[in-house]
């Protein structure tokens, strides 16, 4: 049984963003402010891009013994703002707690998404990983965020985490936190309010008797079935007016998903683009531009 | 039918066993004393009398490997091993049983290291005791040559589709000349019906072979193999009825001997059940109430048959050819948790011995029986006896 | 613009023989240089895999993405099974009335080839089997995190050869896989690159003609071991070739032909400092590397000069 004073929480990101590291930093502040924590992965073959999970369990009394995945988290945080209307990020989410969400979305926007009786939190993280690290990895940045709203962990324990794990780079990832702390907006949802109803992929998976003898697969190439274009964080826009018609997009593209059309033009299928952008740095007249997803 | 009786030695007639079977792929590397099984089936490819493909791998390891890939186009592959040769293809033997090829392979039972030694002992099948594999002990070269043919249409049958293992001891068994009796093509022909696996790799009808599976399918995927495995029992026990109408030599999961009347009971496994059969010859004609039980099917284990052998015995004694260092001996482990949910279960002594080629001469066997019995009255059974072993 | 054949990305078939949705890397060149290698081999073929990244992101149960018959069984055996295939698909022919003819083709990363399953590759070559055999070399393990293998370059920092103050990372030279296959005196050996898809294609079609075994070693880049932006997969491996790291050849029976000869290779910095795996060396490590570089590519270069001679 999980005692009543541990606080769950599930990180959501894309493989590659960081994810497993918010949760490492959040359980090492926790430790060293004398709690108890735990901070772990969703253990898997998940690639980069791919939307990966990550835990934590945080108790200012008890040890914590369940190493369970984190099913009715009190706290979710969303590290990639793409993530909101692909997977359902309030899985199991506790009646008052938190969504802590990077995006660039209005709060308002935000909130027709959900229903429920949640509180919101909405950060651009990704401006201000951009702006004070160079590079869009939100995962320190969201610390700020968490910190706000929950309190979970204090920034100056968070801040000798910070210089043991980056040393000199300790100090802008800092700095992208407390930004990230300052400017987070928070709001609440309500039961009842969502614009958009969103449906969810459901796995429905062999019973043992069903399974093919030594587990073959017979239905050659199904993973067609399965949706690679959620990994992207940017598609590609093609200028027709430079396309010469080359093809060399198609035959660079390790997704095997950018086609000739009927009018001779190419484009990527978005169900597969995972967005790597090799499309656009190889095509010869760079008729090609890589479009952040909204 | 039966054609006439003749000499040989117990290799050669598994080599011929292999060679009646028709074996497509034959993969194979030389080890103590397994040696002579593939030595005789590389001389019949040589010399047109077997038409296979011999492919002498550079390991055990490919050896099995090797037959694998056969195994999956849908040709019938065999290979053999003992020993360290058996522990290096351990790897790849459970990915013959969860893939469903079947292969047959003959184990030379051999101990091992270390220290290094190559005589019998059943240490090395005891290891892959939980690879998936049926396996199946024989006691002599005649009971070899028949598990073998045996064993072909075991793991081929459409509803088992298991890789099996014919084990029978290294030296005591393998290198002995002993009189037999062979089936001719014919009759094998007509026992044995050609392989053919529903899903084997061809560019006709692609399939994946070896995906992997996270956690959401690996519990099901290892129901399956060990269902097909349990439920493989059935089709042992048709051929070898089948076996025996045609050969006149039927085969048992349990085997019993002289155990009608029995207080106490011997369980043997492998050539030495020979040797206890003379021990319980003697041991009754002196008017000693002692039978013997031989377990010839060792996976899938027989429950239903071990129980009904043992229930009635006021003692019973498991002779372990193969240790399990720092636990109990692995077959009497293994029965013991059989009778353990019977009410009036028969007291169990272990004993290990035979390691390492270590003879148990019938003489010895009257010895051992006895050690066991007075264990038994002194109360101090519950220790495994090592015995033999110089104090 | 009318003529579109005149392209040559056009020529290739549109058939594909693994599908979308497979679990790779964005910008995974590996990929990509498997792709070509399918669209060469076709559909009469049959594929032994061995455990690794490829495995990993196409065969998730109850899903693959492979098209052609395909197996995987374990890691250091991809050869191993592929010869039992081979040889059981010539059992079938001759006793079985099987007819179809199939290119049995082996592949693996670089560990599952030049580690730890270097003894069965050997061991299948050394006995002729018809068959090919696939390096996708990465250059480290990257289906279990980036940690060394001995085709991980002198300099390059993975996670089991981390450079740090004591150490500057892989401290050894790479394995010549190429040169270790055609000691075992095999038709046709070929070196090439993940982001050369004509010379992919063309050297697998040579092999697939060759009755016996054949072994193309190809530099296939990966973004994420080599921490290097997702969208550079290309042009990484073109500079790996540019800068002579790579030179890609063929040893046709034990005849070397460098496929392209550069007159001036750029700089090797060109292409280490594109990637954070070498982010942490200094002058004197280049200039090591850039000398090394050197030589072998200029060793190539006279064995393929040797060649002309004769």
């Amino acid at each position: 049984m999980k005692r009543e004073d541990t606080i769950e929480i599930r990180w959501h990101g894309r493989g590659g963003q960081g994810a497993v590291t918010s949760a490492e930093l959040t359980a090492l502040s926790a430790i060293h402010e004398n709690k108890f924590a735990q901070a772990f992965p969703s253990f898997g073959p998940e690639r980069r891009g791919a939307p990966v999970l990550a835990f934590n369990r945080i108790s200012a009394e008890h040890p914590i013994r369940v190493r369970s995945s984190v099913i009715k988290p009190d706290i979710v945080v969303v590290l990639d703002p793409g993530l909101v209307t692909l997977i359902n990020v309030v899985d199991g989410l506790k009646p008052g707690g938190w969504l802590i969400v990077n995006s660039t979305r209005s709060i308002d926007d935000l909130q027709s998404e959900f229903s429920g009786d949640w509180k919101l939190a909405v950060v651009d993280a990704s401006s201000i990983a951009r702006e004070l690290l160079r590079v869009n990895i939100v995962n320190t940045t969201m610390l700020g965020a968490l910190i706000k709203t929950t309190g979970v962990i204090n920034i100056d324990s968070l801040k000798e985490q910070l210089e043991v794990k980056f040393g000199a780079r300790a100090k802008a990832n800092l700095e992208a936190c407390r930004k990230a702390f300052a400017t987070t907006v928070i709001s609440s949802i309500k039961t009842g309010g969502q614009k958009k109803v969103r449906t969810f992929a459901v796995e429905n998976l062999a019973k043992w008797s069903e399974l093919p003898v030594g587990c073959v697969v017979t239905d050659v190439g199904n993973t067609k079935q399965f949706c690679t274009g959620d990994w992207k964080a940017q598609h590609p826009v093609w200028n027709d007016s430079k396309c010469i018609k080359c093809g060399i997009c198609s035959l660079f593209c390790p997704e095997f998903c950018i086609s000739q059309q009927k009018d001779g033009y190419f484009r990527a299928n978005e169900f597969y683009c995972k967005g790597c952008g090799i499309c656009a740095q190889e095509c010869w007249t760079q008729c090609i531009t890589m479009v952040e997803e909204a | 039918m039966t054609a006439k009786r003749i000499g040989i030695e117990s290799s050669l007639a598994v080599a011929e066993a292999v060679r009646l079977a028709n074996v497509d792929v034959i993969a194979a590397y030389p080890i103590t004393p397994q040696t002579h099984i593939v030595e005789g089936l590389a001389e019949m490819v040589a010399n047109g009398h077997l038409d296979a493909e011999y492919i002498p791998v550079e390991s055990e390891h490919s050896a099995m490997s090797s037959c694998l890939g056969a195994s999956a186009v849908g040709a019938r592959a065999f290979t053999a091993t003992a020993s360290q040769g058996l522990i290096l293809m351990h790897e790849v033997l459970l990915v013959a049983a969860s893939l469903r090829l079947p292969v047959v392979m003959a184990v030379t039972n051999r101990a091992l290291s270390g220290p290094l030694n190559i005589w019998g002992d059943h240490s090395d099948v005891m290891i892959a005791r939980d690879a998936g594999w049926i396996q199946i002990f024989a006691e002599n070269g005649q009971q070899a040559f028949d598990q073998t043919l045996c064993a072909f249409r075991i793991a081929e049958h459409q509803d088992v589709l298991l890789p099996v293992i014919i084990n029978f001891d290294g030296f005591h068994v393998s290198h002995v000349i002993e009189p037999m009796h062979f089936l001719d093509q014919k009759t094998v022909d007509e026992f044995l019906p050609p392989y053919r696996h529903p899903h084997a790799l061809d560019p006709d009808k692609p399939v994946t072979m070896g995906g992997f599976a996270m956690p959401n399918m690996y519990t099901e995927g290892r129901k399956s193999l060990d269902t097909a495995l349990r439920e493989s029992k059935k089709v042992i026990l048709d051929t070898w009825k089948q076996f025996g109408d045609i050969a006149g030599r039927y085969y048992k999961p349990v085997e019993k001997y002289q155990a009608e009347n029995a207080d106490t009971l011997l369980v043997t496994v492998g050539s030495y059940s020979e040797n206890a059969m003379d021990a319980v010859d003697k041991m009754q004609a002196e008017g000693k109430k002692v039978g013997l039980v031989r377990v010839r099917l060792w996976r899938p284990f027989p429950y239903k048959e071990i129980i009904e052998a043992l229930s009635g015995a006021t003692n019973v004694i498991v002779l372990d050819r193969a240790i399990s260092l720092g636990g109990p001996a692995p077959v009497c482990s293994e029965i013991r948790a059989a009778l353990y949910s019977l009410k009036d279960r028969p007291q169990v002594v272990s004993i290990v011995g035979g390691l390492g080629g270590r003879d148990i001469s019938p003489a010895n066997f009257e010895k051992l029986i006895a050690t066991a019995l007075d264990k038994i009255k002194t109360g101090d059974a519950a220790e495994t006896i090592m015995f033999g072993v110089r104090e | 613009m009318e003529t579109l054949s005149i392209y040559a990305p056009k020529l290739i078939t549109s058939r594909e023989y693994i599908a979308s949705g497979h679990r790779a890397c964005s910008g995974c060149g590996e990929v990509l240089a498997m792709r070509y290698v399918c669209k060469a081999l076709g559909r009469n073929t049959i594929i032994s895999n061995a455990t690794g990244c490829m495995e990993i992101i196409s065969t998730p149960l109850p899903q693959t993405a492979w098209e052609v018959p395909w197996i995987h069984t374990l890691f250091e055996n991809a050869s191993a099974v592929a010869s039992g295939i081979e040889c059981g698909l010539k059992a079938l022919k001759r006793k079985h009335g099987y007819t179809r003819e199939v290119k049995v083709v082996a592949m693996g990363g670089d560990g599952a080839t030049a580690d730890i399953g270097l003894q069965s590759l050997s061991g299948a070559m050394e006995r002729g089997h018809d068959f090919i055999y696939v390096c996708y070399d990465n250059e480290a393990y990257m289906n279990t995190g980036i940690q060394r293998s001995s085709e991980t370059p002198f300099g390059a920092s993975t996670t089991t050869a981390p450079s740090g103050k004591a150490s500057m990372g892989q401290h050894t030279w790479q394995k010549n896989m190429a040169a270790i296959a055609a000691a075992h005196e095999i038709q046709y050996v070929a070196t090439s690159c993940s982001s050369y898809p004509f010379d992919i294609m063309t050297k697998v079609e040579k092999a697939i003609k060759i009755k016996g075994p054949s072994y193309i070693h190809i530099l296939s880049v990966c973004p994420t071991g080599w921490r290097c932006p997702s969208n550079s997969t290309i042009k990484m491996g073109r500079l790996a070739v540019e800068t002579g790291i790579f030179p890609m050849y063929e040893i046709e029976n034990g005849k070397y032909t460098l496929n392209i000869d550069l007159p001036k290779l750029r700089p090797v910095e060109d292409y280490l400092k594109l990637q954070g795996r070498f982010r942490h060396l200094d002058k004197d490590n280049t200039a090591e590397i850039q000398e090394k570089v050197l030589d072998e590519y200029n060793k190539v270069k006279r064995l393929a000069a040797g060649n002309k001679a004769k």
